[in-house]
């Protein structure tokens, strides 16, 4: 019964029972207006996605403009890039490197950002304007690639995948956005736990945390994005090629230029190199394209106003 | 409070493993029996087939008899990445202890000090000097006195050409072009006249994209043999008469008048400003143009020819001279000899590692390690043809064949090893028959035919000294907006955008050329 | 009096900073991370005051002062280079963030919510794509010879046109494939903000009569007007940067007119010339403006009575 009921799709807006008002003509033209919006962007969106699955699928043999190749039928399709990109010796051991880096790198994130954004959240606490210029400057002053790869360099993280996500584990941008959800609960819920005994950690991790699923699921995604598709930290810090994760490789793929000049012998077989690209960006893009809809289930509308009502 | 302990527990038990993993590298003491361990960042032959796997049978040779712990890291396959990444170690004084850089980059880090001079390792090296190190290689590394790297041959000089479809000349009745204006009207007969013959206004006549390096400037490498016509090939003119860059030539307004042309007739396919290598490549093998400059194992190699045979059976491509101009002059575009360039960082140096790495190399150029590293182990990804050469069959798991994927790997350090040799040439560029039409091409043959054609020599030129980045902008961006039509090609505004050129620098860097050649003796 | 105040005010600080003290115990682990990853890189930006040779390394290397900045600001290009950075930056603010709004909105209010799923699952989808074979898509879709919407161009009897080496049309390109790449993943924060509005207030709009777009413009966007301000603030604190890989990819010589950008040119100029000294100086130009930047709009934003960044 319970599974059931979470299959269904509703809307994300949460039902209004309690007042029951008739459409107006505002309201239809409103309603049809948003599923025009709608309909329109699923097109701009979905026929270059469209243009792309195809060329990952396009055979070596195909002839003729790009625009037919979109309607090629399903039985031409040949999946010789896919069984290429899948049979590479590298592609494995990458994968795993990248999920490594993803799993450790959104725990290390998720670990500093939440306590640096709930403290910056408190706004009783003195000194909070010293702090939020702090973590801002940082942000602007982006002093680039050398200085950080001096200090890494120097602390002797090459070769280590902690290297990849170590220095940007804290984002703050993810931090700020994350503070402005704490800020947004009411001092009630943390008082009445003060009131009754609770240290800070505690109202840490049994008040706030709770309340905080989506945005610490949201957060975490963005982490574990730009840590899936870290390219530049990996390509600097790692040398060993069997801790390069999957960028790096794909990238190799993508950018292979002029001093490969043993064009006679083709890497992949008789996969256009076209397919290759596309086939492996949708590759690398998988993980992510799986994750999110079962993080998006979290975002539970109402949540805090649950609480706060028991 | 137990709660959050084990949380923090179980995170710090996560990730212990990240901080353990990677093992310390600090030069290996002196002493006889521990190995010597050598870094060496290598430009692979195929980055995206992937490292030598962990068994490859390198390691143990290297080790057992040069008592070298051979550590190997791929350099990535783009050359900016590469440059990157290599100046961020020298940034750091971390380069490895032998590595592959580009001579641009080497020049920037011998000036930081980070580079060990090599003057004395050719003298060591007897059997690799001869076959890799000949005067040119070792003047091309030389700097202020003294030689900082080891110039490998790279890829082998005038191996390219100016390929027509012979079967459009064919169905539309034309002759092979011979001049320039003939060249001219076959572009417009191949755009015009539908030469493919499918009732669709879609071929073209020319095909290039831009390709540039620092001894064939804007508009690059393609349109070379366009160039050729007006004696305005190259960036540089390397003759005693005329030396200087070939922009500032009057010849060069004509060139560009011609192309300009090209461009408005839509006879040369309007893609190639937008097109990179890889688009040009499946642009020709689709049948979109008639006329190219290639590379000849990209055009003849089974592999790269194998789709196009597969779309056009009756297609043929055949070499042919480059079109004379106006004044008697042509030429299919500049060659220089190419060299890549292994580097021992001075850290590497100061720890005693040259020698080591010497006998690491000359080990290589050993007929040992040169079949080893060129083809891998015999009978498993090679055996040898009644001629003596390596070829792919007859052997065991053709799986594990070097020219298969997964035997890839195991020849990534060919280039290495490789001088462009007679056995070299004859296994990459086998004689063969097509699988669709049942022609027989072989790569060897198209190159000897591409290298008897008229070319320029102008050895040296890639050593020239190369414009800071905002010059080299305003040639490459002003050039582009002639041909585009976003400046108007007069004489008038031709002659303005000169004098502005000059004033930026250009003549600076002209004169700078010009001197650096006479110093060298590089002037025909 | 002023005196005893004083004392009374320096009483009462330490008094909230003890109460506190548990609160500081959190902070200290992110903190520590912070300032090693975050300053430690900025003291090594030092280099952008020196001629910076490896070996002499961070503190060694020779004084030159303003030098790099000044090859900065006297290069030919300067001007140009600030133009284009700022048009990019601000176009695609202007582009993307009121279409991610208006996206989020729109699958918020949807009605259907199978659409508004599929919508949504695919709108984040070109996220994942790297800008290299976003390249290939644009190729595909705009190349003056064989292009899809060129092909629609000449069906309808028209001229094809060159869009990406056309200086008049290379800008929108980049600012309308970068809102196509980005808008449905900036949409995620505002869905997530939209799903913490507390539904009675919808519910007391519909009684007091409101339609949709009433209700739209008086509590929705209210609602999420903070989430809004500091997503604007922060991409305003960082508006030199105009997306490197994006250009990096998309552009050539017929367009660099208008698409050369100051990250572009740091690139050619700076890294591939080793040129860190100057490198860094270009960083920290780029840190001092949007400091700036962020400074003047924290303090519009206060007047104007809104919830700020600091």
């Amino acid at each position: 019964m319970e599974k059931q009921k979470k299959q269904k799709l509703t809307s994300l807006k949460p039902k209004l029972t309690a007042v029951a008002v008739k459409p107006t003509a505002a309201d239809r033209s409103f309603n049809i207006i948003v599923d025009v919006f709608l309909w329109v962007l699923l097109f701009i969106i979905a026929i270059p996605l469209w243009s792309t699955i195809t060329l990952s699928f396009r055979p070596n043999d195909y002839i003729g403009t790009n625009l037919e190749g979109m309607f090629l039928p399903i039985w031409k399709w040949s999946t010789a890039a896919y069984k290429a990109l899948l049979g590479n010796n590298g592609f494995v051991l990458a994968f795993g490197n990248s999920l490594k880096i993803l799993v450790m790198g959104v725990a290390t994130a998720l670990l500093l950002t939440i306590p640096l954004a709930y403290v910056l959240s408190i706004k009783t606490l003195p000194g909070r304007k010293i702090l939020n210029w702090l973590i801002i400057v940082p942000y602007v002053f982006n002093v680039g690639m050398i200085p950080s790869y001096l200090l890494v360099t120097s602390l002797g993280l090459q070769d280590h995948l902690a290297a990849v996500f170590l220095p940007v584990a804290v984002s703050t941008y993810n931090c700020l956005i994350m503070r402005s959800f704490f800020e947004g609960i009411p001092n009630e819920l943390k008082e009445s736990a003060r009131i009754d005994g609770a240290s800070e950690i505690q109202v840490l991790l049994r008040i706030i945390l709770p309340l905080s699923k989506a945005i610490i699921l949201t957060v975490g995604l963005f982490y574990g994005v730009s840590f899936w598709n870290d390219f530049f930290h990996a390509m600097l810090y790692l040398n060993k090629n069997d801790l390069q994760p999957l960028p790096i490789l794909l990238r190799n793929i993508l950018m292979a230029s002029g001093m490969n000049e043993y064009v006679e012998v083709n890497a992949f077989g008789d996969a256009p190199i076209s397919a290759i690209k596309a086939a492996s960006v949708f590759m690398s893009a998988i993980p992510m394209v799986i994750a999110y809809p079962f993080i998006q289930k979290y975002f539970t509308k109402g949540t805090l106003l649950g609480s706060v009502k028991g | 409070m137990k709660k959050t302990l084990a949380i923090v527990l179980a995170l710090a038990a996560l990730l212990s493993p990240v901080f353990a993993q990677g093992t310390t590298e600090t030069a290996a003491p002196q002493a006889e029996d521990k190995p010597v361990t050598i870094d060496l960042w290598y430009g692979a032959a195929i980055t995206e087939a992937g490292p030598p796997p962990e068994d490859w049978a390198g390691y143990k040779i290297i080790k057992d008899k040069l008592n070298i712990d051979l550590k190997l890291t791929a350099l990535p396959s783009n050359e900016s990445d590469q440059d990157v990444k290599i100046q961020a170690a020298g940034a750091a004084n971390n380069l490895p202890d032998l590595f592959m850089v580009r001579r641009d980059t080497l020049l920037r880090l011998v000036k930081q000090g980070l580079v060990a001079p090599v003057d004395d390792l050719y003298a060591k090296m007897p059997v690799r000097t001869k076959n890799h190190y000949d005067d040119a290689s070792i003047k091309n590394t030389t700097i202020s006195g003294h030689s900082y790297g080891l110039a490998d041959p790279g890829s082998i000089a005038k191996n390219e050409g100016l390929l027509i479809r012979k079967d459009w000349l064919d169905k539309l009745g034309l002759a092979v072009p011979k001049t320039l204006d003939e060249l001219y009207n076959v572009m417009v007969a191949f755009t015009t006249k539908d030469p493919d013959g499918n009732g669709k206004n879609d071929t073209y006549g020319y095909g290039a994209f831009q390709e540039i390096n620092n001894y064939e400037e804007w508009p690059g490498r393609r349109l070379e043999p366009i160039l050729g016509a007006f004696g305005v090939e190259g960036t540089w003119n390397m003759t005693e008469a005329s030396a200087g860059l070939n922009v500032l030539k009057p010849e060069f307004f004509d060139a560009m008048t011609f192309i300009k042309k090209c461009q408005d007739a839509g006879v040369i396919d309007p893609n190639w400003l937008a097109y990179k290598k890889d688009d040009f490549r499946a642009a020709w093998k689709q049948g979109r143009f008639g006329i190219m400059r290639e590379q000849n194992a990209a055009y003849a190699a089974t592999a790269n020819y194998a789709p196009f045979d597969k779309n056009f059976p009756n297609g043929e491509w055949i070499v042919i001279d480059p079109p004379v101009g106006t004044t008697g002059k042509s030429s299919v575009g500049p060659y220089t000899t190419n060299f890549r360039i292994y580097s021992i960082s001075a850290k590497a140096a100061k720890e005693g590692k040259a020698d080591k790495i010497a006998q690491l190399l000359e080990w290589m150029a050993s007929d040992e390690g040169y079949y080893l590293l060129g083809w891998g182990v015999e009978g498993v990804n090679y055996t040898k043809n009644a001629n003596g050469i390596p070829v792919a069959d007859g052997v065991a798991n053709k799986d594990l064949a070097f020219s298969a994927p997964q035997g890839q790997t195991v020849t990534q350090l060919r280039n290495m090893v490789f001088y462009n040799g007679d056995i070299e040439l004859g296994s990459r560029y086998p004689t063969y028959k097509t699988a669709t039409s049942g022609k027989t091409m072989s790569a060897l043959v198209t190159l000897r035919d591409m290298q008897s054609r008229k070319w320029t020599a102008e050895i040296g030129a890639d050593m020239l000294p190369t414009p800071n980045a905002d010059l080299k902008r305003f040639y490459e961006q002003g050039l582009s907006e002639f041909i585009t039509g976003k400046r108007q090609l007069t004489q008038e505004n031709w002659n303005q955008w000169i004098d502005e050129f000059k004033k930026q620098g250009g003549q600076a860097w002209n004169d700078a050329g010009v001197k650096y050649a006479q110093d060298n003796n590089l002037l025909n | 009096m002023r005196q005893a105040k004083k004392k009374e005010t320096k009483g009462q600080l330490w008094r909230e900073i003890q109460r506190h003290k548990s609160i500081y115990a959190i902070l200290i682990i992110p903190l520590a991370y912070y300032i090693l990853f975050k300053y430690v890189p900025i003291w090594n930006g030092q280099i952008a005051f020196k001629d910076y040779m490896a070996l002499d390394g961070v503190l060694g290397s020779k004084w030159v002062g303003l030098d790099n900045f000044k090859a900065f600001v006297h290069s030919y290009y300067f001007w140009e280079l600030i133009r284009n950075t700022l048009m990019y930056s601000v176009g695609k603010l202007i582009f993307c963030v009121p279409l991610s709004i208006i996206l989020a909105i729109a699958l918020y209010e949807c009605v259907h919510p199978k659409l508004g799923k599929v919508v949504q699952t695919l709108a984040y989808l070109p996220h994942f794509l790297s800008w290299v074979i976003m390249y290939g898509i644009l190729l595909a879709l705009l190349a003056p010879g064989d292009g899809v919407v060129n092909d629609i161009i000449k069906m309808c009897g028209g001229k094809p046109i060159d869009f990406l080496t056309n200086t008049k049309a290379f800008p929108w390109i980049v600012i309308l494939s970068d809102a196509w790449k980005e808008m449905g993943w900036s949409a995620i924060i505002f869905i997530a903000a939209l799903m913490g509005i507390d539904p009675s207030l919808f519910e007391a709009a519909m009684v007091e009569g409101a339609n949709s777009w009433q209700r739209v413009k008086y509590i929705t966007l209210p609602s999420i007007s903070s989430v809004i301000v500091i997503v604007v603030l922060l991409r305003l604190g960082t508006i030199l940067d105009a997306g490197f890989n994006q250009i990096f990819m998309l552009y050539s010589t017929p367009v660099y007119s208008v698409g050369d950008i100051i990250d572009t040119w740091v690139y050619r100029q700076g890294l591939l010339e080793f040129q860190f000294g100057l490198a860094t100086a270009v960083g920290l130009f780029k840190g001092a403006i949007g400091l700036l930047l962020i400074v003047a709009s924290n303090k519009l934003v206060k007047r104007f009575g809104g919830s700020t960044l600091y």
